[in-house]
Formats: C-alpha cells, structure tokens, sequence
C-alpha cells in the first residue's frame, strides 16, 4: 500500500480530515509532524500540504512554512518525480517555496494574493466549480475526471489569486497546461468574472502544477467533498441532484463525493508507480 | 505633499518576532538580525495642486477621535503633517527599511469614503496604504551591511532568498538611508515598477 505523509505544521487545521480521504481511496496516511527529522519523509511515496494557516500566516500565507527543512525534504523528492499536493494554505507554502509552477528550479515565480472581486475583499468561503484541463498534472491529479467533468468543490481563503509579474511565467504557465484546474460556471462555461471566479486569479486558475505535473497547488478543498453527505443540499448541477436523492439514505450518503476524484487520481497515480517499480 | 499616518502595535508583534527569527536563518554567514520592526504607512494624498495643509488639522482630530485608524488598546501611532515631517524621512537610529506597496492600486477608497461619511475633509485625494519593515542588521565588518541583509531577507527570490516581499503582488523600496518624502510619495502613488526576474 502507498504512503502519503501529511505535513502538520503548526497552524494548520486540516490534516485530519485529508488523512481520513486519503485513506478512503486505499492509501496509508501519516500525519507528519513539521519538526521530526525531515529524513523520515523519504519514507512515504506522496506528500499532502494541507490546508490551514500555518504559523498563523504571520508575514504572508506560506512564507515562513516555505522555509522549512521539512519543505525543503519534501522538494528534494518532488524533483525525484514523488507526488506533492498542496490543498489552501498548502497551495501556498508551495508557490511560496517555489515548487510550483518550477519553471525556473530554485525561483519563486508566482504569488497567491489577497483576492480580487468587485465590492468585496477579505475572506471568502463558499461552493466553487472546477474544470481539469489537459495538461501535465492530469494524471496524477486528475485523471479520475472525465474530460469536461465539472466539479463543485469549497474554497475557504483569503489570499487565494495565482498572480505573477513575470508575462513570461505567465505565458508559459498557459502554453504548458499548467493551470490544470480552472474555476468555471455550473454549466461548465468559462468563469469570467466574481463569483465564479471567486478571487480574480490569472487564467482563472483554481489549480496550478509544476512542469513535470507531479507537484499540485490547488486552492479548493477537495477533503471537504469527499463524501456525499459534505455536498449542500441545494447545489446546482447534478452532485446536488445525487445529494437530495440521497435524503434518508445513509449509505448513499457515506459514498463518494465530488472531491475524492483528486485523492482517487492520486492512488491511481501511485499504484501504477508500484506497478511500474515492481516490473523495473 | 501629503500627510503621513505611522501605525505600530504596542503589544508585542509576533509577525515582527517570527520576521526575526525566520530572517536570523537566511541570513549569510557573519551577519546578525537583532531587531524587526512593523510599521502601516498611510498616506493622504492632497488633490493635485494643493498640499495637505488643507485637512491636516481635522485629520489629525479625526486620526486622535476617531476608530477608523488606531485601535489605542493595541496600537501607537505618529501623525506628520507637512511641518513635523520635513522633506526626508529618516530611519530609526541605527535600522534600515524595506517599504512594501501593492503592486495594484494602493488606494484605499473605501476607507476615504468612511472618513469623508463622518469628518468631512476639503481636498483629500486618496488614502493609500503601505507597509515599512525597520531592521537592525549587522554585517561581518560590523556595518548594517544593508546590501547583503536586504537580499537574504527583502524580495523573495527562492527558497534560501528573500522573505518579506513577495515580488508578484508587491514592490518595493529599500530605505537605506535618508529618503526624500518626494521619492516615497511619489513610489506609493505611481503605478508599481515593472518587474526584473532575478538574473
């Protein structure tokens, strides 16, 4: 069975629950503490930054996280091609670090800035809709997504807009397919504007990989769909549809929900890894 | 010129303290870190043609009465009008300073509106906002070595480079010295510099 650490840096609040969806995709998951030695990272196949406000987001979301040695251990196995996904605030220790969009290995390249809508600012928390691109990360993160799928997901953040100064960053974060999930409408049409992108983020992105496409920030909190029964009841489209035909039926409801396609993806990804080393 | 708001916290700063001591580990071999200080910048700027003598005064009574600036539990702050400020803006005794802006838009509009609601002020153009980090550096030589600390602790460059600016959504000005009020107005009211990836 693959292992998946999941880094506990002080200030993050969801480490549980990542560990209990990575678990019900047939993954093992650790919780990993920030100050055991980084060495005990090489030991798992995949790492999950998860979500929170790590070292209360003093500075900047990620900044001082981005700087750890545990981050640091958890590059080095990335550059060996070892999935990393980064969910909120996990997403921002990585650009922070500089593990994403890596276009230039070492640089910090990209920003998640405070978000951007008409008439409002500040914290935002509400349901979003995603759509996986073609582009390297599919599959490893997305490749339990049929082509178009459109995934309801919450987001919960303050400072949640891919942003860069550099057009040519930018550029290439487009030509590449790095911008690997994108906020779209309930009916899967580009976002345009708040509220269905809910912070402003260049390309609309919701989610954003390294070249490789083995390294993941995404801002959404797909362990907060993971089951059915997380889905709101009056959500449009039709994970809404299966959550009140799901009313009083409690088995239905303790199945799947949108966000566990990203953590199936991931086992998929690592099992073939598995299979793969086996026949090597 | 414009009137000038600095905004400090009286209570300990743990963001300045977590500034200090993640910023004492990138530090280059030699170099020492001994103090970090936060400060808000905010800045009214006049309608064009005219100086901030204008308001100064029901400003600095709105800055003392009002809520919309200081929380006096918390906070300390300094008020400059044109008189008090002079033409330079010089460092704490012995610290250096980067001044971080948003690279958009440094106004903050609706706070002018909400201050304009309850103190009508004549001629305020805009409110802008900024940061100043005060640091207390020494180099191998026992100067502040303000060249070498702002690149290990300044814009965030990589992993190992830079900390308290994050060059995609904010620019910067190092204040290494005496700076004329000019030059700082003048990077808080234009559009943000363009953007150089590090060689």
């Amino acid at each position: 069975m693959a292992r998946v650490a999941v880094l506990q840096i002080p200030g993050v609040n969801c480490e549980y629950e990542t560990a209990r969806a990575i678990a019900s995709v047939g993954l093992e998951a650790r919780i990993v503490r920030w100050n055991e030695p980084a060495s005990v990272l090489s030991e798992f196949d995949a790492y999950v930054l998860p979500g929170g406000f790590a070292f209360q987001d003093r500075i900047r979301a990620g900044a001082v996280a981005a700087k750890l040695p545990a981050v640091e251990r958890i590059a080095a196995e990335a550059e060996r091609g070892k999935p990393v996904l980064g969910i909120c605030n996990g997403a921002q220790v990585l650009v922070e670090s500089g593990l994403v969009p890596g276009i230039h290995p070492g640089r910090v390249e990209i920003a998640l800035a405070p978000n951007h809508a008409p008439r409002r600012e500040g914290y935002l928390c509400r349901w979003v809709w995603v759509r996986a691109e073609e582009g390297p990360g599919r599959a490893t993160f997305a490749s339990g997504a049929a082509k178009g799928e459109v995934i309801p997901l919450p987001i919960a953040h303050g400072e949640g807009r891919f942003q860069t100064a550099d057009p040519e960053v930018h550029a290439r974060i487009e030509s590449a397919g790095l911008a690997l999930f994108r906020y779209v409408s309930p009916d899967g049409a580009p976002a345009g504007r708040y509220p269905f992108d809910p912070n402003g983020a260049m390309l609309h992105a919701a989610g954003i990989t390294n070249l490789r496409g083995n390294v993941l920030a995404f801002m959404p909190h797909p362990e907060r769909a993971a089951w059915l029964r997380m889905v709101p009841i009056d959500l449009p489209g039709t994970w809404g549809e299966r959550r009140r035909a799901a009313v009083g039926r409690f088995d239905a409801l303790e199945g799947p929900g949108p966000g566990r396609l990203i953590f199936e993806s991931l086992a998929r990804k690592l099992e073939s890894a598995s299979v793969e080393g086996a026949r090597g | 010129m414009s009137a000038v708001l600095m905004v400090r916290l009286k209570i300990t700063d743990l963001t300045a303290w977590t500034a200090l001591e993640a910023g004492r580990k990138l530090l280059p071999p030699g170099h020492t870190l001994e103090r970090v200080l936060r400060e808000q910048v905010i800045l009214f700027e006049p309608e064009p043609g005219t100086g901030a003598d204008a308001f100064e005064a029901p400003l600095a009574d709105a800055v003392k009465h009002s809520n919309f600036f200081v929380n006096p539990n918390k906070e300390s702050y300094r008020f400059l009008n044109a008189a008090e400020r002079g033409e330079i803006w010089t460092p704490p005794q012995g610290a250096w300073g980067i001044l971080a802006r948003a690279r958009e838009d440094t106004r903050d509009e609706g706070l002018r509106q909400r201050l304009l609601r309850e103190h009508p002020l004549q001629g305020l153009r805009a409110i802008r906002r900024a940061k100043v980090w005060w640091l207390w550096t020494r180099g191998p030589d026992g100067g502040p070595a303000v060249e070498s600390c702002a690149r290990a602790l300044g814009i965030l460059e990589g992993r190992r480079q830079g900390l308290l600016v994050n060059p995609h959504f904010e620019a910067a000005l190092v204040l290494d010295g005496p700076m004329p009020w000019s030059r700082v107005e003048s990077f808080l009211i234009q559009p943000a510099p363009a953007y150089r990836a590090a060689a």
